[in-house]
Formats: structure tokens, C-alpha cells, sequence
């Protein structure tokens, strides 16, 4: 298990990360979720060693000394040698950790063929597209087989193809290895992660598994109506009330009305009724699973900044 | 149109103070830099003296003049603090030559044997004195005219004359065949070395700046280790630099006098030096932009102040023995400099350039613990 305990960092009068506390379990796919300038990408830099965290710990019970060396890291933006072509870099990668040259090859091959980038292996990197550059970087972070990989934004700058293609492997290595990704993409987390961490000013917001995090919202179904906002505020209030019996939960935000309830299918006439009651145009409605947005959006009282 | 774009750059270039601030500073530094070596290095000239005087016994005591002399102009020396003289005794004749020929002093004086006679005889014989030295140096001129105006004086005070005496000027060696152009090679040879201070620290910064350094920090390398392999090659552009410009060089007249090995003993070391100083610059720098604009101080100070331009002669801060370190004993080419002089025009070997080698090599160390140091710090 790796513990990060209290961890914080100020940059200025800017506290990026605040006071923040997890345990990532062996074998678990953590996904850190929040959006821009959350203090994702700085939680890892803490983690990899490559940011002083102002206080706080980070504690790998399995090999206390070793955690750095046992992560492969994936940073945010794409990080190579421009001169060096594609199996170059890998196989130098490789014998930076240590690896004898000719197995650092023999994996830098197989990366290249699992990311798709078989034929690019003699190119030189600075020549590749910006999506080839991104698979090219989670290669670099696997080369070196570590039991930890630390992926920020893995999907950024993928087309749906390659994202598929990541994300099979990223389930795929997940059965041998420790996995920490960041994203703000609500699909890659719900699609991905085991457990979801919500980070929002630096703070650890709630961190529980996609099911408990769902159900914390209320469990079941969500219906989102668009509606006219330029009704009188009085008769906002009626309808939250008139509404209530109907659900686990009403909310509203800016123009949308969300509410949560099991078998809400069953309920739409009777929620039709109640707006025509209470003289609320509508223009849309859309029903739903409860998702991990909705997690989001009932945390933190407004849509992902993304 | 063109009002938006000199509004765009001009605040470009302030939000880039300090590059600018750089840029405008440059010159204005060089002359407080060559104030202070003029101020503080009063050059002083070495000169040795082998007094072969007999002396004579008057009323049961040793009268030697040519003992007394030095004394004199130590006096003098103390008295007037003008003179800038250094004076070195010898007893041997062959010793004090090679002392000459290997440049650890300017000009050599010797005494003859019936100097006290003659200056006690008031109307026979005219002592004789030799003064030896490199004839085409402008120190030995100096130390030459100083040391006549000085024993002129010091004669006149025996035998209320002055002139009574003879000086004959003799010309070491090699001195009178080696041209003008000869004796500034070996600093424009090291020129071609210090040169690669500038690709030295652009291929460190570059992991910098293009941020690959941060697979380093991640990796089990060690800081030293990344940074020996990541400018080992430049030792090999430093002695490809050097030879070429030796070639050349050779084509137009130079005539190398020394062993071609020890030549590259020598470039291989300083190329090992200047890589190590350029540690120390990458410490300092974030990017390709700044080596190139910072990296001017450092060059400017090697090129002027190390002889590697022109010769330049530095008073000695302290000595190691016999070898004294200047303030631009701190650039490790001054010591290159002087050990190529030796090798190439002076056709000495190994052994008469042991000092500088040390020196170069203690100051490699020097730069290459600063420089280790002071990029883990920065960059790590
Ligand atoms: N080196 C730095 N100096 C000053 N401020 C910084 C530095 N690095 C990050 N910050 C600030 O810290 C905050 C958190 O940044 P961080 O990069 O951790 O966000 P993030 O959650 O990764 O965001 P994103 O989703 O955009 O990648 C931001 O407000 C950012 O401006
Ligand atoms: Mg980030």
C-alpha cells in the first residue's frame, strides 16, 4: 500500500495541494479525478519524487526505500529526446534503469507493436503526431516493467482508437501492477478506475469506489429537465417542493433540474404533472444512470472546468 | 500595422529583464574587469641573479659587492615600491639557463668574477656583466632597462662614476628565431578548447530544457555520472578543435618544438577542465537562449584573461613552491597556456610542465565538485 499522509505544497499564496490524505492499494487502478488546476498533476510530482512536498509524508509499505525507482511515470505533457527515434529512446530508458541492452530492445519492441507504433520505431521522435508522441510516452513509462505506473492524463491528445487501444492495456497491466491515473475525463475514470479520488483546491473531496461514489448521490436513475429559468422564483421553490414526494433528491443548476430516484421511467408522467401543475416550460428532458459527473457535480455545485 | 508588434516585443524584452539586463551589462563589466587587473596585477618581473663575484679582503673583512647588490635593489625595491622587480638568486649557471628558457623568470644577471675588484680599482678594469634573456620579450626589456638604471646607481656609489662598467646582452637560445606570430599560438590553440564551453553546456542544458531530465531524476542514474556521459563526447570535439587549428597554424609557419603527445596530453585535459567549468554553467542556466547570452561572461573572461587572445602576464596571488597562482590561475586554460608555451615553443618535455599540469588538474576537480554540486542543486 502506498500512504500519502497530510501531503501539502504552496506555490506563493497558492495552496496547490491542501492537507491531503489516501492509501492506494496494491493492485488497484486509482483514478484522481478533478478539474484543471486541481493539484493533480502536483500530488504526483510529490509522489515521484519530483516535487518537495512542503509537509507531509508518502510511505510505500513494500519497498519503503525504493517507491521512486518502482514507479513508471507518465508525465502530463509529453517528455522525449526530439533527436532519437522512437526504439532509441525506449531502449535507453530501459538502461537508464539498469536493464541489459539487449532485453531493454527486446521490450522496447513489444511496447512499440502494443501501442501501435510498430512502424514508427525507427522515426525520429520529433517527427511523430501529437496522439503517436502520447502512446510513444506511456511506452516510455512501462519500459522499465515497474510495478507502479503513475499516468497523468494518459488519454490526452488520443483519438478514440488509440484510447481504446490504452485503455485495454492500462486494464491489462492492471492485473500485475499498481496503476494511479489523473484524469478530468468522466468516461476514462468510470471506465477505468477500480477507485475514484475527487480532487477539487487541492483537496481530497471524497475518495470511495465508482458504486459507493454513485450510490452517495443517490442510488438508481436521473432525469434532467431543461427549463424555462426566467420562472418566478417563488415558483422554482413550489416545484422543488411539489417534486419531492416523487424523489430521493431535486436540484437545480443554472437552467437544469436533476432528479434522482430508483425506477424514475415509471415516474415521468406523474413529474409531467407536476410541471404543468406548477406552469414550467420545459424543452428538454433526458433520463439517466446516475455517472460519475453527477458525483462531481453534487460535491463541488458546478459542471467539471474542463 | 507595425505599432502592435514593437509594443508586443518591447514588452517581450522586459518581461526578459534579466537576459537584458545581461546583454546591456556586458561591457561595462569588461572594463571594471580590466580595471581591476590592471589595478591589482602590477605585473612584477622575475629576475635571477648568479653573483660569480671573488670579493677581496680588506682589513680582515670579505668585501662583495656582488652579494650586496641583490641587497640593493631589494631595498630599492622596498623603498620605491615603482620597481617592479623580483629577484631570484642561483648558483649554477646550467640551473639558472633552464630557469630562464622555461619562462619562471624574465632575465638572468651574472656578476663577474672581479666585479669587487673593479669597482675598487679606480682607474683599471671595467667590470664586464652579462645579462641573459628572451630579447623579443617585453618583460625581459623591462626587467634589462630596470636592472642597468639600478646597477648604474649601484656602481656609482663605489666609484663616484657613472657608466664604468660594461653590460653584454645575450640572447637566450630559441628567443631570436621565434616570431611574433609563433608566440601567440598557444593561446588561440587552447581559444580552440575553451570554444567548447558553449556546446559542453548546451548539450547538458538541453535535458533541461527540453525536460528529459526528468527521466534522470527518475532512473537510477547518479547526477555525475549523467553529467560525464552527456559531455564525455565534447572532450573529442575539443581535440578535434585543437588539432585543426593546429594544422592550420602549422600551414602558415608555426613550428611545433615539442612532443605531439604531450600536446595532447595537454588538450585532452583542458578539454576534461572545460567541460567541468561548463557544469558549473549549466548550474546556473535554464536554457539554450541563456547560454548563449550568459555564457559571453565566462568566454570573454577565459579569452582576455587567460592569455588565450594575447599574452598577458599576472602577478601571483601565492605560490606552490615555485609556481605562483594569479587571479587568473582561478581559469584553468592560464595554466594550459603556459604548459603549451613550454611544449611548443620552448621544446621542453614532461617534467619542466608538471607544475601546470597540477595546477590544471587540481582545478578541474575543483570546478567538476562545484559544478556536480551546484547542478543537483539547481536542476535535480
Ligand atoms: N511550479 C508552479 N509554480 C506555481 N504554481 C504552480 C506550479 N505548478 C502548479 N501550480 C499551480 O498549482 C495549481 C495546481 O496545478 P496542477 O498542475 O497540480 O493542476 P492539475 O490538477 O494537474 O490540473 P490539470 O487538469 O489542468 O492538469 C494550479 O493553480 C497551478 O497554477
Ligand atoms: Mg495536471
Amino acid at each position: 500500500m502506498i500512504f500519502i499522509d497530510h501531503l501539502t505544497k504552496q506555490f506563493g499564496d497558492l495552496l496547490a495541494v491542501d492537507d491531503l490524505s489516501l492509501k492506494v492499494h496494491e493492485g488497484e487502478i486509482l483514478g484522481f479525478l478533478g478539474p484543471n488546476g486541481a493539484g493533480k498533476t502536483t500530488t504526483i510530482r510529490m509522489l515521484c519524487g519530483l516535487l518537495q512536498a512542503d509537509s507531509g509524508e508518502i510511505h510505500w509499505d513494500k519497498h519503503p526505500q525504493n517507491l521512486i525507482e518502482a514507479i513508471g511515470y507518465c508525465p502530463q505533457e509529453n517528455i522525449y529526446w526530439p533527436r532519437l527515434t522512437c526504439l532509441e529512446q525506449l531502449i535507453y530508458v530501459g538502461q537508464m534503469y539498469s536493464l541489459p541492452r539487449s532485453m531493454s530492445e527486446k521490450s522496447a519492441l513489444k511496447l512499440l507493436s502494443q501501442m501501435g507504433l510498430d512502424e514508427k520505431k525507427g522515426i525520429l521522435a520529433e517527427k511523430l503526431s501529437g496522439g503517436m508522441q502520447r502512446r510513444l510516452n506511456i511506452a516510455l513509462a512501462l519500459i522499465h516493467d515497474p510495478p507502479i505506473l503513475v499516468l497523468d492524463e494518459p488519454e490526452s491528445g488520443l483519438d478514440p482508437q488509440s484510447r481504446v487501444l490504452v485503455r485495454d492495456m492500462i486494464k491489462e497491466l492492471a492485473k500485475r501492477k499498481t496503476i494511479i491515473l489523473t484524469t478530468h475525463n468522466m468516461d476514462e475514470a468510470e471506465k477505468l478506475a477500480d477507485r475514484v479520488a475527487i480532487i477539487d483546491h487541492g483537496k481530497l473531496l471524497k475518495l470511495d469506489t465508482l458504486e459507493q461514489l454513485k450510490n452517495s448521490v443517490g442510488e438508481g436513475d436521473l432525469l434532467e429537465i431543461s427549463i424555462d429559468i426566467n420562472a418566478k422564483e417563488e415558483r422554482l421553490k413550489n416545484l422543488e417542493v411539489a417534486m419531492a414526494p416523487l424523489s430521493q433528491s431535486v436540484t437545480l443548476f443554472e437552467n437544469t433540474l436533476r432528479i434522482r430516484n430508483k425506477d424514475l421511467l415509471g415516474k415521468i408522467s406523474a413529474i409531467t404533472t407536476v410541471l404543468k401543475e406548477q406552469q414550467i416550460e420545459y424543452s428538454g428532458m433526458q433520463l439517466r444512470k446516475n455517472s460519475l459527473e453527477d458525483v462531481f457535480i453534487h460535491l463541488t455545485g458546478r459542471a467539471l472546468r474542463e | 500595422m507595425i505599432w502592435p508588434i514593437i509594443k508586443k516585443s518591447i514588452k517581450e524584452q522586459v518581461r526578459n529583464y534579466w537576459i537584458l539586463l545581461l546583454t546591456i551589462a556586458l561591457a561595462p563589466f569588461f572594463v571594471f574587469v580590466y580595471y581591476l587587473i590592471n589595478e591589482a596585477s602590477q605585473p612584477s618581473y622575475d629576475v635571477l641573479i648568479l653573483n660569480q663575484d671573488q670579493g677581496f679582503v680588506s682589513q680582515g673583512k670579505i668585501v662583495n659587492r656582488g652579494a650586496e647588490f641583490p641587497l640593493y635593489i631589494k631595498s630599492m625595491v622596498e623603498e620605491t615600491p615603482e620597481v617592479p622587480l623580483k629577484l631570484k638568486l642561483s648558483q649554477d649557471k646550467a640551473q639558472a639557463l633552464k630557469q630562464l628558457k622555461n619562462k619562471s623568470v624574465d632575465a638572468l644577471l651574472v656578476i663577474p668574477l672581479n666585479f669587487s675588484n673593479a669597482l675598487n680599482d679606480s682607474f683599471g678594469q671595467t667590470p664586464e656583466i652579462e645579462i641573459i634573456g628572451d630579447v623579443s620579450s617585453i618583460p625581459y626589456m623591462i626587467s634589462a632597462i630596470w636592472v642597468g638604471e639600478l646597477l648604474d646607481d649601484f656602481i656609482s656609489l663605489f666609484t663616484g662614476q657613472e657608466e664604468r662598467y660594461t653590460i653584454n646582452e645575450t640572447a637566450l637560445g630559441l628567443s631570436s628565431t621565434i616570431s611574433e606570430f609563433e608566440l601567440w599560438m598557444p593561446g588561440i590553440l587552447i581559444l580552440a578548447i575553451i570554444m567548447i564551453m558553449f556546446s559542453a553546456t548546451i548539450a547538458i542544458i538541453t535535458e533541461v530544457d527540453q525536460k528529459t531530465i526528468l527521466r534522470l531524476k527518475l532512473s537510477r542514474i547518479k547526477a555525475w555520472q549523467f553529467l560525464i556521459g552527456v559531455s564525455a563526447t565534447q572532450v573529442i570535439v575539443g581535440i578535434i578543435s585543437i588539432l585543426l587549428t593546429l594544422s592550420v597554424a602549422m600551414l602558415l609557419g608555426f613550428e611545433m618544438r615539442g612532443s605531439y603527445l604531450i600536446f595532447l596530453l595537454i588538450a585532452t585535459l583542458t578539454s576534461i577542465s572545460m567541460i567541468a567549468f561548463s557544469l558549473i554553467l549549466a548550474a546556473v542556466m535554464r536554457s539554450v537562449t541563456d547560454v548563449l547570452i550568459i555564457g559571453n561572461f565566462p568566454l570573454f573572461l577565459f579569452m582576455f584573461f587567460t592569455g588565450a587572445a594575447f599574452p598577458i602576464r599576472a602577478k601571483a596571488l601565492f605560490y606552490f613552491g615555485d609556481y605562483g597562482i594569479s587571479w587568473q590561475g582561478f581559469m584553468s586554460p592560464t595554466h594550459a597556456i603556459n604548459a603549451l608555451n613550454k611544449i611548443s615553443i620552448f621544446g621542453l618535455g614532461l617534467s619542466d610542465i608538471l607544475p601546470e599540469l597540477a595546477a590544471l588538474f587540481s582545478i578541474t576537480i575543483i570546478y567538476f565538485v562545484i559544478g556536480v554540486w551546484a547542478f543537483k542543486k539547481r536542476h535535480l
